[in-house]
């Protein structure tokens, strides 16, 4: 009997469409983010070092965060629309491989390129912090030396700060839930994809979807708890179900603030992702296992 | 020819219709309209029609890449709709495209490995697929650099590379020159000899006629006559004798002959067979 799920056949699609995506260049970006994150690092030495770690950390999370979404919605509006242009879906979905693995394929290839694209700039980012904060740390030292106020207690306080604000796993916790985040955009996508009839629109309507996500706790508040029309309602209610809730995985702020993330709010986002990626993906299967090719 | 076969045939397209929906305000339209047709194991079936009388259409529902708004299609008894129906297909598409990052291997051994095979066997089989299909010294190139001529061969190759029961070529000769059409014919002739079923479309009615078992003649999304390529094309109230070497004197005899004691029967015509084009530029070419 022929396979209808076969790991190794899903595994072949995403590395191809790893492939695929790198040999587009799109990697580029990861030179730019190291240039940004050295420039953020060592580009204000004036401010106070609680300042200056800070602006590394809100300018580094910031362009991974760009990093990821604009990755996921442009990466995956491109893949389908061209595997169907250039008629390679054809050659493919000719050879016995089910609608439902081609488009795991894809998914799981913008997955792992996302992925591996956050490891390797937060590996970039943790080194440029730690030099940063351990810079920051010898200068703050020196200082206390020279103002003869550098008592054990003094400089173990300075250690505690600093290193509150430095480099811990906390930060990863938030490269994480980036991903996240990009991961629900990459499935909303490739949902999208399956029944837009242009990589353009494919692109507006996930961007567009996107933002509203992040006002979707607002939303939902004002549709079970404010007093507008039954039609003002009804809108808000139909976009807080179309929209994925994007403030599940703003954890970031906390991050760059010190703010220590719970294992249960770090399994909240886990979960929650896992959900959307779920329900994106059932829904996809169902548009395109019925697209006429 | 396995006619009287037990086997069920390689492709059974019964009373197959396909409409396509339109936009909003338009009507739909109908590229297949009750359609039948059957292609026995080891037979080679040409489909032949104008541009848009739904030749592409009822491949594709062949195999499973449009569904049929009404009737069934089947490959080797099993329903299209399948995904392991397309276990024994290779398929050629028309202008065909692979990914342009990947090289000619490449391209090979991610078409193999959509297909389950093994590592091993997969790498030896790619390489003898680029030779048969003379890309061995592209082996290396990326695609975007390959002509038209090179991607319809390349695409031959991964068609024939999990060693398929059937072949569907969609126009395996568009945009190929005559020695590349030529080597196509070639091997959709060695195909026959090994047993493989071949179902192709192609403008090239020539060639279609020196290759196929069978041929169905479709226009405005219908079959219109459907039989073997002999009894379809044989005139039959006329009988061709053709001569070498024979002086005008024995001719003008037959005609004398033909005249005098035919019964009614008369000579239509007669002079040098000719050519063909395409025969006289081979020639030239090997040359």
């Amino acid at each position: 009997m022929h396979s209808s799920f076969s790991p190794s056949r899903i595994w072949t699609l995403a590395m191809a469409t790893v492939t695929q995506l790198l040999r587009m260049k799109i990697m580029a970006f990861l030179l730019v983010f190291c240039v940004i994150v050295v420039a953020a690092g060592f580009a204000f030495p004036v401010m106070n070092p609680e300042q200056q770690l800070k602006l590394l950390k809100d300018v580094s999370f910031g362009a991974l965060q760009l990093f990821s979404i604009v990755m996921a919605v442009c990466a995956t509006a491109l893949l389908l629309p061209r595997d169907l242009e250039d008629r390679t879906l054809y050659t493919i979905l000719a050879k016995p491989v089910p609608r439902h693995e081609y488009l795991l394929g894809k998914l799981l290839g913008v997955l792992v390129l996302i992925g591996a694209g956050l490891i390797l700039m937060d590996l970039a980012f943790s080194g440029v912090l730690w030099l940063r904060q351990s810079l920051v740390l010898a200068q703050s030292v020196n200082a206390l030396q020279q103002e003869g106020t550098a008592t054990p207690e003094a400089i173990a306080q300075l250690q505690a700060f600093v290193g509150k604000q430095g480099l811990t796993w906390n930060l990863h916790l938030g490269v994480a839930a980036i991903f996240f985040k990009a991961a629900v955009v990459t499935a909303l996508t490739l949902m999208i994809s399956c029944f837009a009839s242009s990589t353009l629109f494919t692109i507006v309507i996930s961007f567009l979807v996107t933002l509203i996500g992040h006002g979707q706790g607002l939303i939902r508040e004002y549709f079970l708890t404010g007093h507008a029309g039954a039609v003002k309602k009804g809108l808000s209610a139909l976009l807080a179900i179309i929209t994925p809730d994007m403030g599940a995985f703003d954890i970031v702020d906390n991050v760059i603030n010190g703010q220590a993330v719970t294992l249960t709010a770090f399994g909240f986002m886990a979960t929650t992702a896992g959900t959307y990626l779920l329900g994106y993906a059932v829904v996809s299967h169902l548009l395109f296992v019925e697209k006429e090719l | 020819m396995a006619a009287d076969s037990p086997q069920p045939p390689a492709v059974a397209v019964e009373n197959l219709t396909k409409v396509f929906k339109a936009g909003l305000g338009k009507a739909a339209f109908t590229a297949v309209r009750d359609l039948s047709l059957t292609v026995q194991p080891g037979e080679v079936y040409g489909l032949i029609g104008p541009n848009g009388c739904g030749k592409s259409t009822t491949m594709k529902a062949i195999l499973g890449l449009v569904i049929p708004t009404h009737g069934r299609t089947a490959i080797f008894g099993r329903s299209s709709t399948l995904v392991e129906s397309r276990r024994e297909v290779g398929f050629l598409p028309e202008n065909p495209y692979f990914y342009k990052h990947l090289n000619g291997l490449e391209t090979l051994l991610f078409y193999g490995r959509l297909c389950n095979m093994k590592a091993a066997e997969l790498k030896d089989r790619a390489r003898e697929m680029l030779a048969l299909t003379g890309l061995e010294d592209a082996a290396d190139r990326r695609v975007s650099g390959y002509s038209k001529g090179m991607l319809q061969r390349l695409g031959l190759a991964q068609a024939l590379l999990h060693q398929p029961r059937l072949i569907v070529l969609d126009e395996p000769t568009a945009g190929v020159d005559p020695a590349g059409s030529r080597k196509i014919r070639d091997l959709i002739l060695s195909f026959k000899s090994q047993g493989i079923t071949v179902l192709v479309t192609s403008h090239l009615l020539e060639q279609m006629q020196e290759v196929c078992d069978r041929v169905g003649i479709m226009a405005h999304g219908q079959m219109v006559r459907q039989g073997r390529v002999d009894e379809l094309i044989a005139v039959e109230n006329e009988t061709e004798l053709v001569l070498a070497d024979a002086s005008p004197e024995l001719l003008a005899e037959i005609r004398a002959l033909v005249e005098s004691k035919g019964q009614g029967a008369k000579v239509v015509r007669s002079g040098h067979p000719r050519t063909t084009l395409e025969k006289l530029f081979l020639e030239v070419a090997d040359q």
